[in-house]
C-alpha cells in the first residue's frame, strides 16, 4: 500500500538573486538543496581564540582569521600520509577558490584558512611551500596557511573547535607520526560563530557554497 | 555550473574510503544505528555494553543510573556489572544517544525530562556524569526527550510530548555539545501532520531526515493495563512518519503510517535510498523508499508475527550490510530475524523467545554478538514472574542465537535495563594516549 503523501509547499521559497542561483543547482549532489538564504545556519559555537603564525613567521592571533569575513576554516597536517586525507581536504579548498572566483559578492566576504595541527613539523616554511601548491589557480579569495610554534598552543584550538585528533591505537611503526583525525571543516561568520561543520560525511562543495551565500545574504540584510 | 573534474571525484571516493579505517563516512551502530556523523566507530569487539536503566522504587538506590557491563569475553570480568553511575533521581530514563565524537553519551528521563550528559573517554569503563541539562521544558515547551541523534558538534533531542497538555504534540531541539541549547523545531500539525515524534534518522547522502510518531506523557505514562481499556487514550497514538530537508531543518512531506511508527534505520549502503520502521499497534514493517521518479514513499511491506495478538514489536536493528533486521516484540518475548535482501519484501526467517519481556536489541557491527534489554517503560512492564529484567547477550551465527551472558538486574539490585550503547578501551588510546604517544586530542 502506498502511503498518503502529502507535499508541503512553499516551504523552500528561493530567493530571486541570479547570481544566487547559479550556486544553488544541484546536479552534482542527487538532490536539489534549499535555497541560500531560505534557512538558517545557528550561531554553534564560537571560534576559539588562539596565537598561530602566519606563513611569514608572524605571530598573530587566531582571531584575526576568524572575524571581519566569512571564513571556511580546514584543520590539517602537510605530512599527511594518506594521499587521500588531508591533502585532498586543501584540493577541495582550492575546488570551492576556484568556483567562488566567479561570484563577485562571495569573493570579496570569504577567506579560506588552512591550520596545522602538527607544529612540529609544520613550519611557516613548510606551510608556505604546501600554499604554493594551492595558490596557482589564480586570484580567488584571500586563503591562509597557519601553524602555531608548539602542540601546547594548538592544543586549545583543537579543544574549541571540537577537533579531535588520536593517537593510532595500534601504536605500529607504520603508523609513527600518524595523526589520525576525523576531519573537519569549519564555516565561520564574520562575528567569530561557527555556524556548520562539515565532517567526512558530509563535505558536498555545492552544498558549502550554498552556506557561504546564507551567509553573505544575512549580512546583506 | 562547474562540476567536480574525475580526478577530483576519484580523489574525493578514496579521500571518503580512506576514513573507513577510522570511522565508516557513512556509518551508524547500536553499532550499526548511530547517526553517521559518529566518528570511532567500534568494528571489533565491544569491551563494553552501557545500559541506561529506570529505577525501581526500594530496589538498590532506587534511583535512575548509567551501568556498565563487561562484554569482552577475553576479560576476566566479562559478563559483569563493573560499573554504574546513578543519578539520584527516578525519572523514567529511556534512550541514550553519541555526540559527534563520541566524547559523550546524552541520557535523559521522559518523566522529568532532564537530560544527563556521561563523559565515556576519559574512562569508558567508567562514565562520569559531567552535565545535567535541564532547560528543555523551558526553551521549547516540550518534554521527554527521546532520541539523541549526532550532527557535527551538536545534537538533535526529539520531544514526545508538550508542557501545556501532555499530549503528543512535540518538536526537536537542538543543543551544541556543550549542551548549549541553540533551536528549536515543531513537528508539522499541519497537511496530515499529527505533531507527533518519536525517532530520528539522517541521510546525509540524500538530505533528508526521517522522523516517526509515538505519544505523548498521558499515555506513556498511564499504566499500561489502564490504557488499553481506555478508547480515548488510545485514539492518541502517532500515525504519522515525515520527511524533512536536513539543511533546511523544515517537514517536504507527510507519509500515513499507521499505529506508531517507532525506530527508523536507514540502509547503511550508501547506495541505498531506504529506511525501515515498525509500527508499534499494528505490527507492521514499512518501507521508506525513492522510487523511480526520485519522489519519497511509503509503504507496508510486511506483517511481524500476527498483528491481531499485538506483538507489539517495540525496537529494531538492522544489519552493516543492510541485508538484516532484527525485530523485538514486547508481548510474546520474541527476537525475530528478517531477511531485508529484498527490502519492499522481507521475509521472517528466524525467532527465539529471548525472555517474558523483551524491549531493546542492539548488535555489533559484524553482527556476530545481540544483546536484548527488558524494560520498556515502568508503567508498561509486565508485573510478577513476567516483569523480569535483564540485559542478554547472544552470539549469532546467522542460524542460531546462542546465549553468552546475562545479567539479572533485579538481582543486582539495579532496576529496569532499558538502552544500551557500547564502549571500547580502544577510544581512550585515542582521546587519551598512551605511554610514549601522547594524544593531541587529551583533554
Amino acid at each position: 500500500m502506498i502511503a498518503g503523501v502529502v507535499v508541503l509547499a512553499s516551504l523552500l521559497s528561493a530567493p530571486s538573486n541570479a547570481a544566487i542561483q547559479d550556486a544553488t543547482k544541484g546536479g552534482e549532489l542527487g538532490f536539489v538543496p534549499p535555497a541560500p538564504g531560505s534557512y538558517v545556519l545557528q550561531h554553534i559555537l564560537r571560534a576559539p581564540e588562539g596565537s598561530v603564525l602566519d606563513e611569514r613567521s608572524r605571530s598573530r592571533r587566531l582571531s584575526r582569521f576568524t572575524t571581519g569575513k566569512i571564513t571556511l576554516l580546514s584543520l590539517i597536517y602537510t605530512s599527511c600520509g594518506d594521499g587521500s586525507g588531508c591533502p585532498l581536504a586543501s584540493h577541495l579548498l582550492r575546488q570551492l577558490r576556484v568556483r567562488v572566483d566567479t561570484n563577485e559578492k562571495l569573493r570579496a566576504r570569504l577567506r579560506l584558512v588552512t591550520l596545522s595541527f602538527d607544529p612540529d613539523h609544520d613550519t611557516p616554511e613548510v606551510m608556505r611551500a604546501y600554499a604554493d601548491g594551492y595558490l596557482s589557480d589564480g586570484n580567488g579569495p584571500p586563503w591562509h596557511f597557519l601553524t602555531t610554534r608548539s602542540r601546547r598552543e594548538i592544543v586549545p584550538v583543537l579543544r574549541g573547535f571540537g577537533q579531535d585528533v588520536w593517537v593510532a591505537a595500534d601504536g605500529s611503526s607504520e603508523n609513527a607520526g600518524r595523526l589520525p583525525h576525523l576531519l573537519k571543516a569549519f564555516l565561520i561568520d564574520q562575528h567569530g560563530w561557527i555556524r556548520e561543520i562539515y565532517t567526512t560525511s558530509f563535505f558536498q562543495p555545492q552544498m558549502v557554497l550554498n552556506d557561504m551565500t546564507t551567509l553573505l545574504l544575512e549580512e546583506e540584510h | 555550473m562547474l562540476r567536480a573534474s574525475s580526478r577530483s571525484l576519484r580523489l574525493a571516493a578514496a579521500w571518503l574510503a580512506s576514513f573507513a579505517l577510522i570511522a565508516s563516512p557513512w556509518a551508524a551502530a547500536d553499532e550499526t544505528c548511530n547517526s553517521p556523523y559518529i566518528g570511532n566507530l567500534i568494528k571489533g569487539q565491544e569491551d563494553y555494553v552501557y545500559v541506561w536503566t529506570l529505577g525501581i522504587k526500594g530496589l538498590g538506590d532506587g534511583s535512575d543510573k548509567l551501568v556498565t557491563i563487561d562484554a569482552n569475553p577475553a576479560s576476566k570480568t566479562y559478563g559483569k556489572v563493573i560499573h554504574k553511575v546513578s543519578v539520584g533521581h527516578r525519572g523514567e530514563a529511556h534512550h541514550m544517544g553519541l555526540t559527534d565524537d563520541r566524547r559523550s553519551l546524552w541520557a535523559a528521563g521522559l518523566d522529568d525530562s532532564r537530560i544527563y550528559v556521561f563523559d565515556i573517554a576519559k574512562d569508558p569503563a567508567k562514565p562520569r556524569l559531567v552535565k545535567t541539562i535541564a532547560d528543555l521544558p523551558a526553551k521549547t515547551g516540550y518534554v521527554g526527550p527521546h532520541t539523541f541523534y549526532a550532527l557535527p558538534g551538536r545534537v538533535l533531542v526529539q520531544g514526545l510530548s508538550n508542557s501545556k497538555d501532555g499530549g503528543g504534540v512535540t518538536g526537536i531541539a537542538l543543543y551544541n555539545n556543550q549542551g548549549k541549547f541553540l533551536a528549536s523545531y515543531p513537528m508539522p500539525t499541519e497537511g496530515g501532520g499529527d505533531g507527533y515524534g518519536y525517532d530520528i534518522a539522517i541521510n546525509p547522502h540524500k538530505n533528508v531526515f526521517l522522523t516517526s510518531s509515538f505519544a505523548g506523557k498521558t499515555n506513556y505514562m498511564m499504566n499500561f493495563g489502564k490504557l488499553v481499556k481506555d478508547p480515548e487514550a488510545m485514539k492518541h497514538f502517532g500515525n504519522t512518519m515525515v520527511l524533512w530537508d536536513l539543511k533546511a531543518m523544515k517537514p517536504t512531506r507527510i507519509f500515513n503510517v499507521p499505529g506508531a511508527p517507532l525506530e527508523i534505520r536507514w540502509s547503511l549502503n550508501s547506495a541505498d535510498n531506504w529506511a525501515v520502521t515498525a509500527t508499534a499497534l499494528t505490527s507492521k514493517l514499512w518501507l521508506v523508499k525513492q522510487d523511480a521518479k526520485g519522489d519519497w514513499q511509503a509503504q507496508s511491506v510486511a506483517d511481524i508475527g500476527d498483528p491481531s495478538k499485538i506483538p507489539l514489536p517495540v525496537d529494531i536493528s538492522i544489519r552493516a550490510d543492510g541485508k538484516g533486521l532484527w525485530v523485538n516484540t514486547f508481548m510474546d518475548g520474541k527476537t525475530r530475524y528478517f531477511d531485508l535482501s529484498n527490502p519492499e519484501k522481507p521475509v521472517q526467517t528466524y525467532e527465539k523467545v529471548t525472555g517474558r519481556q523483551v524491549n531493546m536489541i542492539s548488535q555489533s557491527w559484524d553482527g556476530e554478538r545481540v544483546y536484548v534489554s527488558s524494560s520498556l517503560l515502568a508503567n508498561w512492564d509486565k508485573a510478577g514472574d513476567d516483569g523480569e529484567q535483564f540485559v542478554r547477550a547472544f552470539r549469532w551465527d546467522g542460524k542460531e542465537l546462542a546465549p553468552a551472558f546475562e545479567v539479572d538486574f533485579l538481582k543486582e539490585k539495579l532496576g529496569r535495563a532499558h538502552h544500551m550503547k557500547f564502549g571500547s578501551n580502544a577510544l581512550k588510546t585515542a582521546f587519551e594516549g598512551a605511554p610514549g604517544r601522547p594524544s593531541l586530542a587529551s583533554r
